[in-house]
């Protein structure tokens, strides 16, 4: 017995099944994490059939059934499973206060699936759940009644939302243009009077400049002021389930929706452009509505700045480590002190980021290249340059390890071959070590990518914002503004999960972050990743 | 003071009455006073006027995080090329942000502490100044299921803090001690509350803790909504956030001022008659130089704040309006 046990220990397959089961256990882990923010966020675009009931007070409820719960303690002999009820999403938050409702089933004497009530995804105020009472033009009413206001709501809701692109258009691209070339002559003016010049003929030109630009900016407005008369051009009137109703602008509406009346292949669409509005939308509603996509395009963009600062540096940081220092006491104290370095906590760097990016270094340009725009601040608050100087240094750890490990992994051969034929020691390293580590280096950029797109803490201190105006690049000179603050998935998730006020609400809005969040990092490292093998590919070839 | 002024508001009190009567009536079985009716519909609306641009940063409380943003939603849509940021991590990081010039607008859930306003006059020779933007109920939240009648202070006191100075004789730690029976009589009170750089930790340690301490127990969570979230998600448990954290998972239970008063709702009426104890106001502080004008887009800002819309956006975010003659007050000595 005790010999076979042995036997089989020697065998070695109690350890290969150990082995087995930590790949399974991890596999089981990413996958059940990966499944819960799906399941979670995936359902979040899907149109949900609309229930209506009637209580036993006589009193009805419309909305979407979103869970069920036994009611604690309420298990009696006669029913052993207990009470159950249910919660319903009601919407309707400027007449209920609450879009969530629990229901006891017991209460419910009746439930139905209507097929002519409407979902409207409002502008404010969230959901609303109902039926159309009327629409009016003006003192003319269009429809009369829910069915024939059906019919003719799609085209004018469609009519709307071109308007508001249109807006849209105007603020952002028009009004955005007015206002940049205003600031920039503010600026210059100020730049002259620090100089000392209070008089000269540019002074007088560039006030012309903003006195022509703000001309331009209030026939902009105007604009803007007709269209936005027009958004209320439509007056519809709701009413809901308990006959309450709602008069409201056509303009607040996004979109209407029968979910009762639709078939698979409709909803299918709803789902997909659902899903394409949260991708490229604004937020709206402080976060909690509306899309991500300044979030998205912010993260993108801090990984591509942390990168460009990260590799270089820690690639030459290694080549010293590696190739030049003299292996002694010093280099291996540095090498302890930099895999320490990747041992400290993330909110660390952010207080570091803030006190010496932020203030000592920001603080100093702005005195010397930006004193027209003081007091308030340009590279002295947060922005998206310290955010990602502060990832990279956090990261650089990371690449020094990967490229020293892939340095001593290049064949000794290579080198003395390089030399042998003549090259100086930069020159075999340029031409033959750098090429040969290069996969190396990109594993380490793809580790740290990783870990800068997931980091929060450090971001908060150093220029992330609830709500960026702008985004850190556009069309104007310089076109990548390196002072603006910034907005990120894993901070939305945060700020959505944490903060917002209608936090059941916003709930399945941070699983759907949180699955972009994910689906962002794979592609980012699918991307390294397929360099690198394409330069594994090349390095094989010229290697032969 | 809060109720002196709220006394003078008699008007919309009638209408927030009538409306919650009516609701009463129809049954819809939220007690929520409708949108309109808070705010007097006379009051006037704010009026776009010419030359306002730049740059606003705004850092404080993260109560009024979602109002701050709101605001500059509805703010921008008046001034397409102003640009506001907004940062909100806690009341205490406004003081330092107003005192470093990093921020225009330093929003706080409470009053600045004499030590916060020391520094700011170190540096700037006079006093920051204070805006109340809206009203807060500050609640007591626990489970929806939990089925306690309402507290009296000193008993939250119990609960919450380890020195007890209203002097409720027992340490509440388990439901029953609070009088809930059967299925209730072991469970224990799990404590949530904020972290000490919010304003709402420090209002409530002062109002209700007679600043006292918190027990070493107390969960401290990063946001308003996490606290509510924790509660939902757990029986016993029991809390403190703004009225507008409000959710369907728990309840705002109803507080008394001394034990044996009646208790009180947490609702927009009891808020302005000061019969709810914890009412309170949210500020916006400024850096504003004596004898001197306002910067024109923190005035705008203020202006719209005190609108309709401005207001209106309050009752959005669940909090409640500013009484009518605190605008008035505030509006004039603004302009």
């Amino acid at each position: 017995m005790r010999q076979a046990f042995n036997k089989f220990l020697s065998s070695g397959t109690l350890f290969v099944w150990l082995c087995g089961a930590a790949v399974a256990m991890s596999l089981l882990m990413v996958g059940g994490i990966l499944l819960l923010i799906m399941v979670n966020g995936l359902g979040f675009f899907w149109p949900h059939t609309i229930s209506e009931m009637t209580l036993k007070d006589g009193t009805r409820l419309l909305g979407e059934i979103q869970g069920q719960e036994v009611i604690p303690n309420s298990m009696t002999p006669e029913s052993p499973e207990g009470k159950t009820r249910i919660r319903m999403k009601i919407g309707n938050r400027d007449l209920y206060g609450l879009d969530f409702q629990w229901v006891d089933e017991e209460d419910i004497v009746a439930r139905s699936t209507p097929q002519d009530v409407v979902v409207f995804e409002r502008r404010e105020w969230g959901n609303f759940y109902g039926r159309i009472q009327q629409v009016t033009q003006g003192d003319m009413v269009m429809a009369s009644d829910n069915n024939q206001a059906w019919k003719i709501l799609p085209p004018l809701i469609e009519q709307v939302n071109q308007l508001h692109e249109d807006i849209d258009v105007i603020q952002r691209v028009e009004i955005g243009d007015i206002n940049h070339d205003m600031e920039q002559a503010r600026l210059k003016i100020q730049a002259l009077h620090i100089k000392g010049i209070s008089q000269s003929p540019e002074i007088v030109e560039r006030e012309a400049t903003i006195q022509r630009l703000e001309i331009q900016y209030q026939q902009q407005v105007e604009t803007l002021r007709q269209l936005d008369a027009r958004l209320a051009d439509y007056t519809l009137t709701l009413v809901d389930t308990n006959g309450r109703e709602k008069s409201l602008p056509l303009g607040q509406i996004v979109e209407a929706l029968r979910p009762n009346d639709m078939g698979v292949g409709a909803k299918c669409l709803t789902y997909l452009h659902n899903f394409w509005t949260v991708l490229s939308d604004e937020p709206r509603e402080a976060n909690t509505e509306g899309g991500i996509f300044p979030a998205i395009f912010g993260t993108v963009m801090m990984v591509f700045i942390m990168s460009i600062a990260v590799v270089p540096f820690g690639v030459l940081a290694a080549f010293y480590l590696k190739e030049y220092a003299r292996q002694g006491a010093v280099v291996r104290i540095v090498r302890i002190a930099v895999n320490n370095l990747a041992g400290v906590p993330s909110i660390v760097f952010g207080v570091f980021g803030l006190g010496f990016f932020v203030y000592a270094v920001g603080g100093t340009v702005d005195q010397l290249f930006y004193p027209e725009a003081l007091p308030n601040p340009t590279f002295g608050t947060g922005g998206i340059l310290w955010a990602s100087l502060t990832l990279a240094l956090m990261t650089v750890p990371v690449v020094i390890v990967a490229t020293e490990e892939s340095l001593s992994a290049v064949p000794r051969e290579y080198r003395e071959g390089s030399i042998a034929l003549g090259a100086t020691k930069f020159e075999s390293m340029w031409r033959v070590i750098l090429p040969c580590a290069m996969p190396g280096i990109l594993t380490g950029l793809i580790l740290a990518v990783a870990r800068a797109t997931g980091e929060v803490a450090p971001l908060m201190l150093t220029g992330v914002v609830k709500l960026a105006p702008a985004l850190p690049l556009d069309f104007h000179f310089p076109f990548v503004h390196l002072d603006r603050k910034f907005m990120h998935l894993g901070f939305h998730i945060y700020d959505v999960g944490f903060q917002s006020p209608n936090v059941e609400a916003a709930k399945p809005m941070v699983y759907v972050t949180t699955l972009i969040l994910v689906m962002v990092v794979i592609m980012l490292n699918m991307t390294a990743i397929a360099l690198r093998n394409r330069m594994k590919k090349k390095f094989k070839g010229a290697a032969v | 003071m809060l109720s002196q002024i709220f006394q003078q508001s008699r008007r919309k009190l009638k209408s927030a009455i009538i409306v919650a009567l009516s609701i009463a009536v129809c049954g819809v079985p939220v007690a929520f006073a409708d949108s309109e009716s808070m705010v007097d519909p006379d009051w006037k609306s704010y009026a776009r006027v010419s030359g306002i641009t730049g740059n606003v940063n705004s850092i404080g409380s993260d109560t009024l995080n979602n109002l701050m943003t709101l605001w500059a939603e509805g703010f921008r849509k008046e001034y397409p090329n102003v640009k506001i940021q907004i940062e909100g991590k806690g009341s205490s990081t406004a003081p330092p942000a107003l005192i470093e010039g990093t921020a225009q607008l330093g929003p706080m859930s409470r009053k600045m502490k004499a030590k916060e306003m020391d520094k700011f006059e170190a540096k700037f020779g006079y006093k920051p100044t204070a805006f109340p933007v809206a009203v807060d109920a500050l609640a007591v939240y626990v489970n929806k299921d939990n089925p306690i009648q309402g507290l009296s202070m000193e008993e939250v006191d119990s609960i919450f803090s380890k020195t007890r100075r209203r002097g409720h004789r027992v340490n509440i730690d388990t439901w029953d001690k609070a009088g809930l029976k059967d299925h209730w009589k072991n469970v224990t009170v799990s404590l949530y509350g904020r972290n000490s750089a919010s304003g709402t930790y420090g209002f409530f340690k002062k109002k209700v803790l007679n600043k006292g301490d918190y027990k070493d127990q107390v969960k401290e969570q990063p946001g308003s909504a996490s606290v509510v979230q924790g509660i939902t998600e757990d029986r016993g448990g029991i809390g403190y956030s703004g009225i507008g954290y409000r959710t369907s998972g728990v309840r705002a239970i109803p507080l008394s001022a001394k034990s044996g008063d009646p208790f009180f709702e947490p609702t927009f009426m009891n808020a302005s008659s000061g019969k709810y104890p914890l009412a309170r106001l949210l500020y916006v502080y400024v850096n504003k130089a004596p004898g001197k004008p306002l910067a024109p887009l923190v005035k705008e800002f203020l202006n719209y704040v005190y609108s309709q819309q401005g207001q209106m956006v309050v009752i959005k975010d669940g909090y409640f309006p500013l009484p009518q003659k605190l605008m008035e007050k505030k509006l004039t000595e603004m302009n």
